[in-house]
């Protein structure tokens, strides 16, 4: 396929290649994310179950305490954290946390383009995301 | 974002990782925020500091922070932790207060003070105009709203790095523009005592979204109801600020909402889920008690003892209980617990087999239900003493 490009703002510089994990609600690390092993926990979440390890997290926007900043941190030195995340718009949990954590991050992104199991392409340094390839069904 | 040349140096990484992570997290929070420089505070207050609030995720990065040698920058306080080595420390197992005490152990390595109160207000007089970057958003009302001071509802991650840099985003109530009032309030009953000031808090926080109100109708308001209102205005609320009647401000411009007797007793009502007269614990002191109130309750307990097996805690700072020694000697010797440092909000109260909260504070009373896993009854300070004399 063509590679689709989308383009965003820059939040934390960095760039990978990884699948896409895509939330269409927003993310609370806080209680919403375990710490141990990366997995989504927050009751009723559509991804719950799922981990975000090494995955490019998407979703509209964080939630909650800010204290979910320092979930990130914790996530990044167990390695459970994702490759990158991409939010619809960004906000202060969610920014303080990929900066400590060292997370590329890039907002203004319609998220709803991008599908779970997708293979994007992330140069945050750009503000950019590119859909590689979509996911197999 | 315009960055100095000194700032510009820290952000490149020249004076270390830790200094670095500050001021990454200043100057992308203000680009976020459309902020264009940094500006000086004069103080920091960080919350998160109770272990039953942050969970063991933080101090991975308190540790790494303090050990990287970074120090506080201005006058830097910290919100109340989660035990009082007087009287919890000794209820709560070895593990949670081990814990808890690395935590502050990580504080104080940056040169934060164990002030552990919610009220920093109290602890020195502050300027008015002056900038601040403080978390804890009932002081963060009560600075801009009562004091005078300017600061925005930080996140503690975002206090911290500013205890550190010494500066903060200039976006916000930083300045004037977003510190006008878009909504004129009428509060058409007189409010009777500290607790319907709260209730009125809560229902305004529900229904102004970020507009800044002007209040009319708090004649006659003291600063502790002034404290009680802001408190639970921020609790369920995103405005940072109110202004009190007698404001120049073109009246007619504003969007109007009054409140009536009707809506006081309702918000109140909803912050009562349980008829019980016999609460595992009566808890004044949210946000902690000034010295006027502690006199207040000294005063109101007289020569009464509290009943045997009924809990009845007075939270408030450290400094507050020394300056207060005449009173709260008095509110001992009657059976009650002045507890410093921490509150029923951030202390581990299901631990101590907590399951009902009477208080006079309808911050508690909203957040005891899902933090505190506590039924609560709201009753002003008077009912609260004499439910603690009744058993």
């Amino acid at each position: 396929m063509q590679p689709i490009t989308l383009k965003g703002r820059r939040i934390v510089e960095g760039q990978c290649k990884a699948e896409a994990l895509v939330s269409k609600k927003p993310i609370s690390f806080l209680g919403g994310v375990d710490p141990a092993d990366g997995k989504i926990i927050e009751k009723g979440h559509e991804l719950r179950g799922e981990c975000v390890k090494d995955k490019v997290l998407c979703f509209p926007h964080g939630h909650g305490s800010t204290v979910g900043s320092y979930v990130l941190y914790s996530l990044a030195k167990k390695n459970l954290a994702p490759k990158a995340i991409i939010n619809q718009t960004a906000d202060p949990v969610v920014v303080v946390g990929a900066i400590i954590a060292n997370i590329p991050m890039i907002d203004q992104i319609d998220i709803k383009q991008i599908e779970t199991g997708d293979l994007v392409e992330v140069n945050a340094c750009k503000g950019i995301v590119k859909i590689l390839k979509r996911r197999e069904s | 974002m315009h960055l100095t040349k000194e700032e510009e140096r820290i952000y490149d990484g020249e004076f270390g990782w830790a200094n670095q992570i500050c001021m990454k997290i200043l100057v992308r929070l203000g680009e976020l925020f459309n902020a264009t420089k940094l500006i000086p505070i004069s103080s920091a207050h960080v919350s998160g500091v109770s272990y039953k609030t942050l969970g063991d995720a933080p101090i991975d990065f308190l540790e790494a922070i303090a050990n990287a040698g970074v120090k506080t920058s201005v006058k830097a306080t910290l919100n109340p932790h989660g035990i009082d080595k007087e009287y919890l420390c000794k209820k709560l197992s070895s593990d949670i207060c081990k814990k808890q005490w690395q935590i502050l152990e990580y504080f104080n390595k940056m040169g934060f003070k164990n002030s552990l109160t919610c009220t920093p207000y109290y602890l020195e007089k502050l300027e008015r105009g002056a900038h601040l970057a403080w978390a804890e958003s009932s002081a963060v009302v009560y600075a801009n709203s009562v004091i005078g001071a300017w600061t925005n509802r930080e996140g503690g991650p975002s206090a911290l790095a500013a205890a550190i840099i010494g500066k903060t985003p200039d976006y916000g109530v930083h300045k004037a523009e977003n510190r006008q009032p878009k909504v004129l309030v009428n509060v058409e009953t007189s409010l009777r005592n500290e607790t319907e000031f709260g209730a009125l808090g809560i229902f305004l926080g529900k229904i102004l979204e970020d507009k800044i109100p002007v209040i009319q109708g708090l004649q006659g308001a003291s600063q502790d109801h002034l404290k009680q209102l802001g408190a639970s205005l921020a609790s369920t609320g995103m405005v940072n600020m109110f202004y009190r009647n007698n404001r120049k401000v073109k009246v007619n411009e504003l969007e109007k909402i009054s409140v009536a007797k009707e809506d006081i007793r309702r918000a109140m009502e909803e912050l009562t889920t349980t008829a019980t007269q016999k609460p595992d614990l009566i808890f004044i002191g949210c946000p902690h008690c000034s010295l006027r109130e502690i006199r207040q309750i000294a005063d109101c307990i007289g020569t009464r003892k509290v009943k045997a097996e009924t809990e009845l805690w007075i939270c408030t700072s450290r400094f507050i209980k020394e300056k207060a020694w005449k009173y709260t000697e008095k509110i001992e010797q009657s059976g009650a617990h002045i507890i410093t440092d921490t509150c029923a909000v951030v202390a581990w109260t299901d631990k101590l087999r907590i399951k009902t909260i009477m208080t006079n504070s309808a911050k508690t009373a909203h957040y005891a239900p899902t933090l505190s896993k506590a039924e609560t009854t709201l009753m002003p300070l008077k009912d609260c003493l004499e439910t603690a004399f009744k058993g």
